[in-house]
C-alpha cells in the first residue's frame, strides 16, 4: 500500500531523478541518507523488519514535509530525528511484542570475547541489550551526532537527565564488557 | 569540579573537554585513567555501530564452520526454548524484580558504602524511611518500576550483597519465595506495599528480611 502512493519518495525513485523534476535532487538526498537512517533504526528497533517500516514510514513523512527543510545541511539530523518519533510511535503499538524480544535477548549469556572482532561482537550484543532509556540517547550522540541539549530537546528531559543516561549507558557497557564499573552518580532525572 | 562531576561528564561524552574538567584531569591521576579507558570504550562504541545489528548477531566465524554454527543454533534455540518453557517464572512480579536487577549488573558489583543523601534521595520519591546503618548499604538508586519510582538498593552482609527492593505500590497477600536466574529471593507483604529481596549467593536473606521489615517506615503520604 505504501509503495503504491504517488508522492513516495521512495515508490519511484528512478523516475523522479531521470527528469528535470525540481524535487529531484531532495530525493536523492533523502536516498543518499537512507543507509544511516536504516542503520539508526535497526540499532533502535533490533529488527531489521521494523526498522525497514520506521525508514519507509519516515522517508513518507519527510517528503511530505519537505518544505519545512530549509537547511540541506541539517536534513540527516532532521530526518533521524523522524526516524526516531516514528520508531516512538512503532514502539507504543508493538510493545508487547518487543517485551519478547527483550526477554529474548536477557536469556543469552554475554558472548565470551577472544579477538578484536570477538571485543566488537560482545560489545554489538552488549548495545543490544541495553533498555531504551539508555540506547536512545546514546544512538542518538554516536550515531546521530546531537549534542546533550538537542538530545534533551528530542526526549524531553533535562541536560543532567541526558547526561546521566549517556553515563550509565557507558557504565552498563562497561559492565557487559567485564570492565568494572565505576560507582553510579546520584543526580535526578527531572525533565526541563 | 568533584570527582563524581568528572566522572559524570567523561562518561556522557569521553571525547569532550572543558576548561574546568582539564583543570581536574591535571590533579587526579583516577580521573585521567577513567577518561583513558572511556576513550577506548567509546572508539570500540563507534566500530560497534558502524555495522547494523544483523550482523551483531553473527559471530566471527569463518564461512566453513557456518553450517554447524546454524544447526549448533537452531539445537540451542530448541533447548533455550525448553529451558525458558520449563524454567518458566512462576510470579509475575518476582519475574520483573529479577529482570530489573539483571539490567543493573554493576549494582552487586558495588562495595564501597553509599553516603547518607544518595540513600535519602533513592527514597524520597517512594514515601519511606530507613533506619538501617549506612555503612551495610553499597548501592542505592531510585528506578523506575512498574510506573513508578522505587528503591533499589544493595546491602552488605558478611555472606555476600543483598538487593533490596522497596515496593510501596506492588501488594502482596502473603510472603512469597523465588528461585529464578541463578538468584534466590523472597517478596514479603509490609504495612503500604512490599520489600523484595534478592540474592546471587548464600547470604541469609530471611535476617536481611526480618532487619528490613523493622527498619523501613512508611510515611503517610507518597506522592
Amino acid at each position: 500500500m505504501r509503495n503504491s502512493q504517488p508522492e513516495s519518495p521512495v515508490s519511484s525513485i528512478g523516475e523522479r531523478l531521470s527528469g528535470a523534476d525540481p524535487r529531484a535532487s531532495i530525493t536523492q538526498l533523502f536516498e543518499s541518507l537512507r543507509p544511516d537512517l536504516l542503520r539508526f533504526a535497526h540499532w533502535l528497533a533490533r529488527d531489521r523488519s521494523l526498522a525497514e517500516d520506521n525508514v519507509q514510514e519516515s522517508l513518507l513523512r519527510a517528503w511530505r514535509s519537505r518544505d519545512t527543510l530549509k537547511d540541506r545541511g541539517a536534513a540527516r539530523a532532521w530526518l533521524l530525528t523522524i526516524v526516531r518519533r516514528e520508531h516512538a510511535r512503532l514502539y507504543e503499538r508493538k510493545r508487547l511484542e518487543l517485551v519478547s524480544l527483550d526477554e529474548a535477548l536477557e536469556s543469552q549469556a554475554p558472548a565470551k570475547a577472544v579477538d578484536p572482532e570477538g571485543d566488537l561482537f560482545t560489545l554489538r550484543n552488549a548495545i543490544m541489550r541495553l533498555p531504551i532509556e539508555y540506547r536512545e540517547p546514546l544512538l542518538l550522540q554516536v550515531l546521530g551526532g546531537f549534542s546533550t541539549e538537542e538530545i534533551a530537546g528530542e526526549l524531553a528531559l533535562s541536560s543532567t537527565a541526558v547526561l546521566t543516561r549517556l553515563f550509565r549507558a557507558r557504565n552498563k557497557l562497561r559492565a557487559y564488557c567485564g570492565m568494572s564499573p565505576v560507582p553510579d552518580v546520584s543526580t535526578s532525572e527531572a525533565a526541563p | 569540579m568533584s570527582c563524581e562531576q568528572v566522572r559524570l561528564q567523561i562518561g556522557a561524552d569521553p571525547g569532550g573537554s572543558a576548561p574546568d574538567l582539564e583543570q581536574h584531569l591535571q590533579d587526579c591521576e583516577t580521573c585521567r585513567q577513567f577518561r583513558a579507558e572511556m576513550r577506548t570504550l567509546d572508539a570500540n562504541i563507534r566500530r560497534a555501530l558502524e555495522r547494523p545489528p544483523a550482523s551483531a548477531g553473527t559471530p566471527p566465524f569463518t564461512a566453513s564452520w557456518r553450517p554447524w554454527a546454524l544447526a549448533a543454533s537452531v539445537l540451542l534455540a530448541m533447548v533455550a526454548v525448553l529451558a525458558v518453557w520449563l524454567l518458566r517464572p512462576t510470579d509475575t512480579l518476582a519475574r520483573e524484580v529479577v529482570a530489573h536487577v539483571q539490567e543493573e549488573p554493576e549494582s552487586w558489583l558495588a562495595r564501597q558504602q553509599v553516603d547518607a543523601q544518595s540513600i535519602e534521595s533513592a527514597l524520597s520519591g517512594a514515601g519511606v524511611k530507613l533506619d538501617l546503618t549506612s555503612d551495610r548499604i553499597s548501592y542505592a538508586q531510585s528506578c523506575w518500576f512498574r510506573d513508578h519510582y522505587v528503591p533499589h538498593l544493595v546491602v552488605q552482609t558478611a555472606q555476600g550483597p543483598v538487593t533490596v527492593m522497596i515496593l510501596r505500590n506492588q501488594h502482596v497477600s502473603a510472603r512469597r519465595t523465588f528461585h529464578e536466574e541463578g538468584m534466590s529471593g523472597v517478596i514479603v507483604p509490609a504495612p503500604q506495599g512490599s520489600i523484595a529481596l534478592l540474592t546471587r549467593g548464600g547470604a541469609n536473606i530471611d535476617a536481611v528480611t526480618a532487619q528490613l521489615q523493622q527498619d523501613v517506615r512508611w510515611l503517610p503520604d507518597a506522592h
